[in-house]
């Protein structure tokens, strides 16, 4: 067992809504908090964590935001200027090719372009050396899209082995399925909201990396928990005297508007409690649960509460070698 | 009014587009608007893009009987659904006009193989591009982007002309910009210009072609040799070839589902809800639809939590619970609990007012974006699944509703938080 820290990249996932970027920053002030130098990677193109840091944008460079924090956004356009420069030793040249209009569009609509860029970059950040020859992030957390695209990711290295057997890009490839397929360095973070189908697509996400993949999810983030406040025999014993004679009108009216308030939360919390049992019993000590925060927007200091909840020693998923099989993405 | 706005879109759109970032309800509000306008007497087609089990559940398409691509007819299972129940009430949901409501679902993967099918009407060059390793190995790629593939099935569900209305769920994409743009991306991908490119490497069998190699097309070779290694150029030339017949073909569809798009009978609705991010993307979506000059409808605003008023006002919360407790004590409540469970009443309230005043502003901003001619309908936080066609009715009404709610009331941070007014009711 591991810390689910201890990885030198996580991919955190969830479906729309739930509240990835949150549990993204909260894992990367976590391993900031610990002393380790990490690096924050937002891949929607409008930045959430940058406002927070009276920037604008994610920059497309790392920048550094506090100490042992930096951040940097994922651009499609400028990950394949990267990429092309790499390839053809000549940023110049690169620069010059995709200048054409013709050349660069047809680079773009490449299906799963997005993916092979992203997964090169990533490998090469991972790669990056600091100034005294050591890596230069410790960890390195991204924010990414839905889960349907971090399930993709899987696919890639294969794709592209089928494609280009031999060559520049299978080697690449085969790097990109090194870091995947590596439990020890890459961990995938899978962020749910304690609601019935969230969670059941969340499980039947997790078979899917492993069936198909053979590839363990490092922790289950349940997100937005409601608090246990008031339960139902108080409830009940409330509304009996919402009911009984002697109340104006309006204050009727108020009360069981109150009543309504205090129902909606043991509701919520109560459904929550349904489903949370399914998700213990194939995550086990890899879940974590987190506080909803009654709030719309991110808040640096919500953040820390929640960055505050990853124990540095957070069990994560048994982590097993990689089975050779699996360096290209298909298993039996 | 701001529901006649609504309605005219359900009663006169050849095509409702319903775009919105993942997670906000689209694909349930599409569903929603479909059976709204089959039940206000439209022949309806709903295109789902991966929907929540217990909404395929609601509109029969989780059944053996489904097949993917396909349009199952919905309706006879509402009337079924409703004799299976005993609420002689819900068969009001059922109006008399209404006719039917078709639903489909769409598979990507297999969308991307038909669309090649349909592309490539002749077998033998179908044989071609279908045997073809770099297509083999794209084709998973392309079925995960399902962008392409639901446009393009819109068009060709357009081209058959079989409904009054077609709704179309849009996928759980990046962006709604990508997703417009996806017919045009492919055009980029496979055109006359990289056919060019292509035409001059020599295939496998033969050591060279005759013809003159112009310095652009000697360049790009070298480039593309560089990029993709010069040993597979042959075989990813031979995959562009295979298309050079259909080109003008492809052209045309994907010019069609453009004009599709930007018909004057085409609506497209933004479906958010409340949520930092939400309301951003329904902000760009807007300028997005705005710029490229794309009909939109409206808003639709799901899960707004919409506290009743009287719990807007925290001393006001704190009296009705001390005295609601003061209740419990003469009936033999011990002191200290039932202080504490004051304390957990307006705990619990408050944390819901945190949640309110967010969505209150955010509808605001909402509201500031909408035109006189554009609806925005608030719909409330549902509290269970929707996971059957009554319900799924309910929806519909509710947004219906949720557009008066929205031109009447426009709670201020004054009206919500202030003092409450007597007899404020549960909105």
């Amino acid at each position: 067992m591991a810390g689910v820290l201890d990885r030198s990249v996580l991919l955190v996932t969830g479906k729309g809504g739930v509240g990835k970027s949150t549990v993204a920053a909260s894992l990367a002030r976590r391993a900031q908090a610990d002393g380790k130098r990490v690096l924050l990677i937002e891949f929607e193109s409008v930045s959430r964590v940058a406002p927070l840091f009276g920037l604008q944008e994610a920059p497309l460079e790392p920048i550094q935001l506090e100490k042992g924090l930096d951040l940097m956004g994922f651009d499609l356009l400028d990950a394949l200027h990267g990429f092309a420069g790499d390839q053809l030793k000549v940023r110049a040249l690169a620069k010059l090719a995709l200048s054409n209009k013709v050349v660069r569009g047809f680079f773009l609509a490449m299906p799963a372009i997005r993916s092979i860029l992203f997964l090169y970059h990533l490998q090469q950040l991972e790669a990056t050396h600091g100034p005294r020859g050591d890596r230069r992030w410790d960890l390195i957390v991204c924010d990414m899209p839905t889960s349907g695209f971090v399930a993709g990711l899987y696919g890639v290295p294969a794709m592209v082995r089928q494609i280009f057997r031999v060559g520049p890009l299978a080697e690449v490839a085969e790097s990109m399925a090194q870091l995947l397929f590596d439990p020890l360095r890459l961990g995938v973070v899978l962020v749910t909201l304690p609601e019935e189908m969230p969670v059941v697509e969340t499980i039947e996400l997790r078979h899917e990396l492993r069936r198909r993949h053979g590839v363990e999810v490092a922790a289950i983030v349940v997100n937005g928990l409601y608090p246990e406040l008031v339960d139902g025999d108080e409830l009940a014993a409330l509304s009996a005297v919402v009911d009984e004679p002697g109340m104006s009108s309006e204050d009727r009216n108020a009360a069981e508007q109150l009543l309504w308030a205090a129902e909606v939360m043991r509701g919520r919390a109560a459904r929550a409690r349904r489903v949370l049992p399914d998700l213990e019993h194939v995550a086990g000590e890899t879940l974590v649960a987190l506080p909803h925060l009654f709030r719309r927007k991110l808040h640096l200091d919500s953040i820390d509460a929640l960055a505050a909840r990853w124990r540095p020693d957070q069990r994560s998923a048994a982590l097993r070698p990689a089975p050779r099989t699996s360096a290209v993405g298909v298993r039996p | 009014m701001s529901a006649d706005r609504l309605l005219e879109s359900v009663d006169r759109a050849r095509l409702l587009v319903a775009v919105g970032s993942g997670g906000v309800g689209k694909t349930t509000t599409a569903a929603a608007l479909a059976l709204l306008a089959a039940r206000r007497g439209r022949k309806t087609l709903v295109l789902t893009i991966d929907p929540a089990r217990r909404l395929l559940q609601a509109l029969g398409l989780d059944g053996a009987d489904c097949v993917a691509n396909t349009p199952l007819p919905v309706l006879p299972r509402l009337h079924q659904q409703l004799l299976a129940g005993d609420s002689n009430a819900a068969y009001s949901l059922v109006a008399p006009e209404a006719t039917a409501l078709d639903a489909m679902m769409l598979d990507p993967a297999l969308g991307a193989e038909q669309m090649v099918e349909r592309l490539l009407p002749n077998p033998a060059l179908r044989e071609e591009v279908l045997g073809n390793r770099i297509y083999r190995a794209l084709l998973p790629a392309l079925g995960a982007s399902p962008d392409l593939v639901a446009l393009e099935l819109l068009a060709e569900l357009h081209r058959r002309n079989q409904y009054e209305l077609i709704v179309l769920d849009t996928p759980p994409t990046h962006n709604t910009a990508e997703f417009l743009q996806a017919g045009q991306t492919f055009a980029h991908f496979i055109n006359e210009q990289v056919l060019k490119w292509f035409a001059k490497v020599p295939a496998r069998d033969e050591s060279s072609r005759p013809g003159f190699f112009s310095r652009g097309s000697v360049a790009a070779m070298g480039v593309l040799g560089r990029l993709f290694g010069s040993e597979v150029l042959p075989d990813i030339a031979q995959f562009f070839r295979s298309f050079r017949d259909v080109m003008p073909a492809m052209r045309a569809r994907s010019e069609a589902t453009d004009a599709l798009l930007r018909s004057p009978a085409t609506r497209f609705i933004a479906v958010t809800a409340p949520g930092e991010t939400s309301l951003r993307e329904a902000r760009h979506m807007l300028a997005l639809l705005q710029r490229e000059g794309l009909p939109f409808a409206g808003f639709v605003v799901n899960r707004v939590l919409m506290l009743p008023q009287s719990l807007g006002d925290e001393a006001r919360v704190q009296a009705v619970a001390a005295s609601l407790v003061a209740r419990l004590q003469h009936s033999g409540m011990e002191q200290q609990a039932a202080a504490h469970l004051a304390e957990r009443l307006c705990d619990g309230a408050s944390k819901l007012r945190d949640l309110d005043q967010a969505d209150a502003a955010h509808v605001r901003s909402l509201r500031a974006l909408v035109g006189r001619t554009s609806f925005l309908s608030i719909v409330p936080q549902l509290e269970h699944d929707i996971h059957t066609l009554p319900q799924l009715c309910d929806l519909g009404a509710r947004m219906v509703q949720g557009c008066d709610a929205a031109a009447v009331s426009a709670p201020g941070p004054a009206s919500s938080a202030g003092p409450t007014e007597a007899g404020a009711g549960a909105r």
